[in-house]
């Protein structure tokens, strides 16, 4: 429950600011429709931390009588969260992100293969053998090579490019 | 009916028909892939369509959306994993049938009864859309308003846990609508960086929203083993299952008609035309008791309604704007991005591409069958791509998907903040629909909105021009049934997990 009530009010900090921003704008014409929107967004995350606040403090009665639902959700959130790969999330977040950042230097296609097997070979490393390697990277390339004939020679379509193509 | 057979033949050129089969084996692979959602192989296929004819464009968006539909009960019944929502109540029997080593023939089932289904489905969207978009001619800019806002109601309802979660979803999506210069003023708003400036297309969006939360979700789910079904296909099931099949006409007819039914009550969408006929057709048989342990008539009375709500959940889209599911607001995205607006228009104006769609989506029907029967034998081997060539493969065409909407980098990088930002969402509950639905509906609502204003401020005021008259009132009371419906549903669920609690 402390999880709806933190993203409650994260909400309604954000429909405040986006609210306080709308003097910006350099006609006030143009802000009557999102002024609309975000009134109404703000009396959701109103309704929303209200529902959020009413469930915690019913679901806190009980404890009362001995039966803390709280510790419990608290616990089973706990073990939820040490179970939770936040490492592998991570790691794919920072190679999309280098993917990006080398594509415009690379182009799309070089970046694309080198991407597939930093995926493949980060993320899934444990117990890599050479024939196990090789395979991936095999993979890699026919994807890449697939990804080629078919935007640049089929679709002959534009995609970014780089030093190589 | 005149109009479907007169454009009928366009559907049957070399290059429709060919999309056509690309599309439906496509679909099917991507719906048997645990992992990769229908919605998001839809969104991820939009940009392939840029460059075809639109006719074409749309053959290969609607053969994708079929396809995936049936495909989804491949995983449902060979590893108890359903491919889509709509096939959660296939897996009640179909995975039973498969451990008692008829994966075949549950599959069979599985692929006639969705083609007797999503026939019977088409035979309902041809004969009720067109006078249905007739009625939309009488709209005028407050009941286009409503309209776009029940759309968002409906789909707040349908896709997140929490009514208030999908409709800040639907909110927020109309604000990311408003990014970019004012269509009216030519004045920027809420453009805090240069990427900002040209606003968000739609398809970016799309990819952002659907794709690369299911790129994070495959990347934490890396280590889970997934059973490799044991399946040896067998001569001669095919015709037998066949002869089976066409005799359990009561769960066909249960099927059909519920699915049809569900299907155009927007937003209802396929997950609960498929219990819903697989607990009618548990209630009408005489022996109830089989159900879950393996009964063909469970697979069939599931599929013959998940397959039956695809041509009737177009109905609302065509017709108003409002997608049946979250794949169906993809595929407006689709019409929108190719310059169809739904309406009375598609069917006036644009009525060769329109009826051509139609036509491919009976084909479709038959194609999925067709294929299905023949790829079922190696749908195994699907289910053994790993997730990490799937993350690669995604997050690949996620790139090129962006890039080539507008040859911009700048697109690249909104995908991937809304995606980041959509995964934490959904973390917290919240749903990807509402927000797409937002996007693609916000031009209309504000268009309408603004449109509404100036005849109210001249005329009646806004009060009396937004929220009176027959069709505004009905617009205003299926938003206030439509949320009111979600609320009851979520006080329902809270008591019930309370008693569980206690």
């Amino acid at each position: 429950m402390r999880k709806e009530l933190i993203i409650s009010l994260v909400l309604l900090a954000g429909t405040i600011g986006l609210y306080s921003s709308l003097s910006l704008m350099e006609d006030p014409r143009a802000a009557t429709f999102p002024r609309v929107v975000i009134i109404i967004m703000g009396v959701l995350s109103v309704a929303l931390l209200l529902q959020s606040a009413i469930i915690r403090q019913k679901s806190n009665k009980p404890a009362l009588q001995g039966t803390n639902i709280e510790d419990k959700d608290e616990k089973n959130s706990t073990a939820v969260k040490n179970k939770f790969p936040l490492a592998q999330v991570f790691i794919c977040f920072i190679l999309i992100i280098i993917y990006f950042a080398v594509m415009e230097w690379l182009g799309f296609y070089v970046s694309a293969f080198l991407f597939f097997v930093a995926v493949t070979f980060v993320l899934g490393g444990k117990g890599l053998t050479l024939r196990k390697g090789g395979g991936k990277v095999g993979v890699a390339f026919i994807f890449t090579a697939l990804l080629f004939v078919w935007f640049n020679k089929l679709l002959v379509v534009q995609t970014p490019k780089g030093m190589f193509f | 009916m005149t109009e479907f057979l007169q454009y009928f033949p366009l559907a049957l050129t070399f290059t429709n028909l060919l999309t056509l089969i690309l599309g439906v084996i496509g679909g099917l692979i991507l719906g048997a892939t645990p992992g990769l959602s229908p919605t998001m192989a839809v969104a991820l296929l939009v940009p392939f369509t840029f460059h075809m004819d639109p006719a074409t464009g749309l053959i290969l968006l609607g053969a994708v959306y079929t396809a995936t539909v049936a495909g989804g009960a491949i995983s449902a019944i060979l590893i108890n994993i359903p491919g889509a929502p709509a096939n959660i109540a296939t897996l009640l029997d179909g995975h039973p049938m498969a451990k008692q080593g008829k994966s075949q023939t549950a599959l069979y089932v599985c692929f006639i009864s969705s083609l007797v289904g999503g026939l019977f489905g088409m035979v309902i969207m041809i004969l009720f859309t067109p006078p249905l978009a007739k009625i939309a001619l009488k709209f005028g800019p407050s009941e286009m308003f409503w309209i776009a806002i029940f759309g968002i109601t409906v789909m707040a309802g349908l896709s997140s846990g929490s009514i208030a979660k999908g409709l800040i979803g639907g909110m927020f999506g109309l604000l990311i609508s408003t990014i970019g210069y004012s269509p009216l003023l030519g004045v920027p708003r809420f453009v805090f960086h240069d990427v900002l400036t040209g606003g968000i297309a739609i398809v970016p969006a799309l990819i952002g929203l659907f794709a690369i939360p299911q790129v994070f979700a495959l990347a934490e789910k890396l280590h889970v083993h997934i059973e490799r079904p044991d399946y040896k296909p067998q001569k001669g099931v095919l015709f037998k299952t066949f002869i089976q099949n066409l005799k359990m006409v009561k769960a066909l007819s249960i099927g059909s008609i519920v699915g049809s039914i569900i299907g155009v009550i927007p937003g209802a969408g396929g997950q609960v035309s498929g219990l819903i006929a697989y607990d009618q057709i548990r209630k009408f048989s005489k022996k109830p008791e089989s159900f879950g342990t393996g009964n063909p008539e469970g697979v069939a009375a599931a599929e013959s309604a998940n397959n039956a709500m695809v041509g009737p959940s177009l109905i609302p889209l065509l017709t108003l704007s409002i997608p049946g599911s979250p794949t169906a607001a993809v595929l407006l995205g689709g019409l929108l991005i190719h310059g169809l607006f739904p309406g009375p228009d598609l069917f006036l104006n644009n009525a060769p591409i329109t009826y051509t769609f139609i036509a491919s989506l009976v084909l479709a029907q038959l194609a999925m069958c067709v294929f299905g029967l023949t790829m079922s034998r190696y749908s195994y081997m699907v289910m053994s791509v790993p997730n990490l060539y799937m993350i690669a493969a995604v997050s690949v065409l996620a790139v090129y998907g962006t890039y080539s909407v507008q040859n911009s980098f700048d697109d690249v990088i909104v995908m991937f903040s809304l995606g980041t930002l959509m995964y934490i969402g959904r973390k917290f509950g919240f749903s990807a629909a509402p927000v797409v639905l937002g996007i693609i509906l916000g031009p209309i609502a504000e268009d309408n909105f603004l449109k509404g204003k100036l005849i109210a401020d001249t005329d009646v005021g806004a009060f009396a021009y937004f929220f009176t008259g027959p069709m505004n009132i009905t617009i205003i009371l299926l938003c206030a049934a439509s949320i009111g419906y979600s609320i009851y549903g979520e006080i329902k669920a809270y008591k019930k997990a309370k008693e569980k609690m206690a």
